[in-house]
């Protein structure tokens, strides 16, 4: 029984990841702007799908912005809807 | 009439020539001061990339516009824009409920650096560099 709980314990220890920090929150200085699409592409995936907080480590606050921003910038054309529309050269 | 600061982003077809492109940009700025707007920036970037086809075109020319004016009278601007045949796309954005022209020129001068660090994002030579390098 005691076995199994130290167990747990050090299995709990491994999985634990460095908190990571809002970008934003972290760099006062970096504005979220939709038309800065060099930025905003470090948010999204290949496939250029929004990534999720839990994988940037984005403050609800901030994600709430970078949402909006990237699709702004979709819409402009400065960054793709979807890869399979992506120019190629 | 109170002014509110907006902010206009457009793109334009890569075939206009520079004197088109310079047109466009006088037409807008001609409503906003009749409309007793102020224009207080206009950025034009080079010829760059699109992420996707429009009207056929794989590139184009983007265009910064920032300004006060009275709420009532954007969709003027709105409206010029979508009857220009040479605007491919346009999106306007409200940055702040008052316009303080002092107070933005002041901001302006005192965050200087940051201003070299947008041009060089707009240098699309950089940019490749960049890109590689990641």
């Amino acid at each position: 029984m005691k076995n199994s709980i130290n167990n747990h314990t050090r299995h709990h220890r491994r999985i634990y990841v460095r908190r990571k920090v809002c970008r934003f929150c972290a760099d006062k200085s970096m504005a979220i702007d939709f038309k800065d699409h060099r930025t905003l592409s470090h948010f999204i995936t290949e496939r250029g799908k929004i990534l999720p907080r839990r994988i940037t480590g984005t403050c609800a606050r901030h994600q709430r912005r970078l949402t909006a921003a990237i699709k702004q910038a979709r819409i402009m054309a400065l960054l793709p809807f979807t890869s399979g529309h992506i120019i190629k050269d | 009439m109170e002014l509110r600061h907006y902010e206009t982003f457009y793109l334009l077809h890569p075939d206009l020539t520079d004197e088109e492109r310079a047109s466009i940009s006088e037409q807008l700025q001609e409503i906003i001061s009749k409309k007793n707007g102020k224009t207080v920036k206009i950025d034009p970037w080079p010829l760059q990339k699109l992420a996707y086809m429009v009207k056929k075109q794989t590139q184009g020319y983007y265009v910064v516009m920032e300004y006060g004016m009275p709420s009532e009278s954007v969709s003027e601007i709105t409206r010029k824009l979508q009857l220009n045949e040479g605007v491919m796309k346009f999106i306007t954005i409200k940055l702040n409920d008052k316009f303080d022209p002092e107070a933005l020129a002041k901001a302006r001068n005192e965050s200087a650096p940051p201003a070299e660090t947008v041009e060089e994002a707009l240098d699309p030579d950089q940019s490749v560099e960049k890109r590689e390098k990641e």
